[in-house]
């Protein structure tokens, strides 16, 4: 919209733009490690159940997806596909990292073969610390990334500018 | 050859009527690759398969993108920090990767953990085993194309893991073996709950086998497909389940003398003449079950008594070597631990993983097969990533 | 139990059979052998290390192949007290009895580095663990005769050739007659061979470790004997 990229939109389009996509996110799920198991039981299992939130986990492929959760280990040899894959995903769009692997090496701080943090490759919206994170702390950082984006200037996205935070 | 009677004769059949409409199709074989990051490979396992039309010609597991280092970091880091990091190798059976290591150092160091500790320990490797296979139960009908049994086992293995969790600490990556007995007692009314949750894991069990086994569209899909023979078997190195279900009767916890409880319960071991992915998932659907026996009757003996045997505060360990495997979830799993005496860690650890070994035999064992079969042999299979790469 | 003592008897009749037979199949390339409470260890020379495989399997019902693996036995005087990487120490005095800078393990050995190898007959629930010497190294490719070295155990077991290739991956070393020695988990540009004990981790050089740190207790906690590491 022309609206947008010339930093017209009124306020209150913006609220309802931005509630309306931070209430319905499709997550690539980028399970790789321990932390895919919690994932698992936040996107699917019925008690943790990460839909009342909006969020659903079942799109077919990257490009349909809104945010990505990298969770589990990142390797060197894993990370030109990670790089694709994020690549492959439309504007805007966004990352949790979750779990200490996936947010500065974890456990493997020292090996020789782990990409220590996937913010070395990705930028990354929402850490959720952990080993591995409960499934609750993984929908408390799916709240927070919510709350990102409905207080967001779509703008200041648009225009590819870098996010600030707290600001 | 992994090929059945029908897609041989139908394979003919296509022959044949190329034949009579004399139409010679050349083409090239396509590669196509599976992974890493595939929703039917549990994890970053990349698998490259070379197909002529809808058959393999030869596959390629590439494995390597969760590889962590484990041996290497086992070097530099002591014992109490090993045992943690241990725990992520299997990452759904958690507690059973701790235990043959922790069994290897007290043998090195001569320690005897007490019977409470050896009972509970049992309790809660049996656990893992349930936790673990509770979700290959549900995967396999996910791998299939039926996605109802995932959501059921994630359901019935969160009561697994909250008696998990309400023992150790954590859902998985309990980190609760210690050298010597185990970290703290369990907590009051837990084997009350215990016993409940097992009940329920056995209605997953009786509602897995009226969903998916008694399926004919999972029997066309599994009988028949992926047949391991034994001598390759025993060649490549396949353990656990998926050597039972090729008629291998061996269970190394009743074969292998261990201070763990096993002995003092009455269980069986169930093995399946045919080797192919249906016999994985029954003998695998049985021993969940057995599972659930074995940790009742341990919690109806458990004896009373201390936890943990008197160990020095500062864990040094003799120079010497020790091996120790156990029966885990996903095979048989070992750990060699070479200490040189020096305080610290261990000077070499290697470890045994049975996924390793599981998919060393994935290149054999997909020549010939469609690309559906492909999906359900490596479901069948079942190996955790982090078994594989460690 | 501390092992290779020569008075350790073995753990059950099975296993000194095993021992017995192999030693008459190979002669004087069964170089020594060591016993524990629960295992059996033999020492193979280099030259006997494919019949010493191929006997095992075929004559004494050990089908299995658990794995195979290598061990660097140099002890790295860099790798102090608290794990952490020192590159500027030089190993000049280094502790350890076997020739150069090594301490041997059980059943002996003579090289730095070794292939070492466990077997199991599983109706008869034996296990034997083969080691081997192979060599000093390290590779060099101008002198591509240094690398450590033993045959491959692919013509017995289908399933050496995983183990084989890690081997060679994290070691360096050559197994001759593997159909293709190629990275298994390393991606094709890693250099170096990382289970090597001068192969540092460098994440621990530039920021090392702390150390042991002493566990304080709670407050309210008298019992000091929890004076454990973490």
């Amino acid at each position: 919209m022309g609206l947008v990229e010339s930093n017209k939109l009124p306020k209150p389009l913006t609220r309802l733009l931005n509630w309306g996509r931070s209430s319905s996110l499709w997550v690539y799920q980028w399970g790789l490690a321990c932390c895919a198991i919690e994932m698992g039981a936040a996107f699917g299992s019925p008690r943790y159940d990460v839909m009342r939130l909006g969020v659903i986990p079942f799109p077919s492929s990257a490009r349909q997806a809104d945010f990505v959760c990298i969770s589990g280990t990142v390797t060197d040899k894993m990370a030109p596909p990670i790089k694709r894959l994020y690549e492959q995903m439309p504007e805007p769009k966004y990352v949790i990292s979750m779990g200490s692997c996936a947010n500065c090496g974890g456990p493997y701080w020292d090996s020789y073969s782990v990409t220590k943090g996937v913010d070395q490759i990705i930028p990354v919206d929402v850490y959720v610390p952990g080993c591995p994170p409960r499934p609750e702390a993984l929908l408390e950082g799916i709240v927070l990334l919510q709350k990102r984006i409905a207080e967001e200037d779509m703008g200041a996205r648009w225009r590819g500018e870098a996010i600030v935070v707290g600001g | 050859m992994t090929v059945t009677e029908s897609q041989k004769a139908a394979y003919i059949a296509g022959q044949a009527a190329d034949a009579r409409v004399r139409v010679e199709i050349e083409a090239e074989g396509m590669t196509l690759n599976l992974g890493p990051q595939h929703p039917a490979t549990h994890g970053t396992l990349r698998i490259i398969v070379r197909l002529d039309g809808e058959q393999v010609v030869w596959a390629d597991p590439v494995p390597g993108y969760m590889h962590r280092g484990y041996e290497k970091l086992c070097e530099v880091r002591d014992y109490a920090q090993v045992t943690t990091l241990i725990n992520r190798i299997d990452w759904l059976g958690s507690f059973a990767n701790e235990v043959p290591f922790i069994l290897a150092a007290e043998e090195l160091m001569g320690i005897e953990a007490p019977p409470r500790a050896q009972y509970i320990r049992t309790i809660l490797f049996e656990l893992a085993r349930i936790a673990n296979v509770c979700l290959f139960l549900g995967d396999m009908g996910v791998q299939l194309g039926a996605i109802t049994p995932v959501f059921y086992a994630f359901r019935d293995r969160e009561f697994v893991l909250n008696l998990i969790e309400s023992a150790t600490g954590g859902r998985f990556h309990p980190n609760f073996d210690r050298i010597g007995g185990i970290k703290d007692d369990l907590p009051k009314g837990w084997i009350d709950e215990c016993r409940v949750a097992l009940g329920r894991v056995r209605g997953f069990c009786d509602q897995m086998e009226d969903l998916l086994v008694g399926n004919v569209i999972f029997q066309q899909r599994t009988r028949g497909i992926g047949v391991i023979p034994r001598d390759i078997a025993l060649e490549y190195g396949v353990s656990g389940a998926n050597a039972r279900a090729s008629g291998i009767d061996w269970d190394l916890r009743r074969d292998q003398p261990s201070p763990l409880a096993w002995k003092h319960a009455d269980w069986k071991v169930f093995t399946h003449p045919d080797g192919d992915s249906f016999a994985r998932y029954w003998v695998r659907l049985q021993e969940v079950r057995e599972a659930t026996r074995i940790v009742e009757q341990l919690m109806d003996g458990l004896p009373a008594g201390p936890i943990r045997a008197k160990v020095p505060a500062r864990i040094r360990v003799p120079a010497g070597e020790a091996w120790v495997h156990t029966e885990n979830p996903l095979g048989e799993m070992g750990y060699y631990v070479v200490s040189d005496g020096s305080p610290g860690g261990p000077f070499r650890c290697k470890i045994r993983t049975p996924s390793f070994s599981n998919i060393s035999i994935v290149p054999w064992l997909l020549r010939g097969v469609f690309v559906p079969d492909v999906i359900t042999i490596l479901a069948s299979l079942y190996f955790i990533l982090g078994d594989i790469d460690r | 139990m501390v092992a290779a003592e020569p008075e350790t008897p073995p753990p059950t009749p099975r296993h000194g059979e095993l021992v017995a037979a192999l030693g008459e199949a190979l002669g004087a390339d069964l170089v020594s052998h060591a016993y524990s409470a629960t295992e059996a260890w033999v020492r193979v020379a280099p030259a006997g290390w494919l019949q010493a495989g191929r006997v095992a399997k075929e004559h004494l019902g050990l089908s299995y192949l658990c794995f195979i693996s290598g061990i660097d036995w140099l002890q790295n005087p860099g790798l102090g007290g608290e794990k952490a990487w020192d590159p500027d120490v030089e190993a000049s005095d280094p502790p350890g009895d076997g020739p150069g800078r090594w301490k041997t393990g059980v059943a002996g050995g003579g090289t730095r580095f070794q292939v070492f190898a466990r077997l199991a007959d599983l109706t008869r629930h034996v296990g034997l663990t083969l080691k081997v010497d192979v060599g000093d190294g390290p590779s060099d490719p101008d002198h591509p005769g240094a690398a450590p070295r033993v045959a491959s155990w692919v013509p017995l077991f289908r399933g050496a050739d995983w183990h084989e290739r890690e081997a060679w991956e994290m070691y360096g070393i050559e197994f001759e007659g593997h159909p293709g020695l190629r990275h298994l988990y390393l991606p094709g540009e890693f250099e170096g061979f990382p289970l090597r004990k001068d192969f540092p981790l460098l994440a621990r050089e530039v920021k090392p470790w702390p150390g042991f740190v002493n566990v304080e207790g709670l407050p309210g906690d008298d019992d000091s004997a929890e004076d454990v590491e973490a």
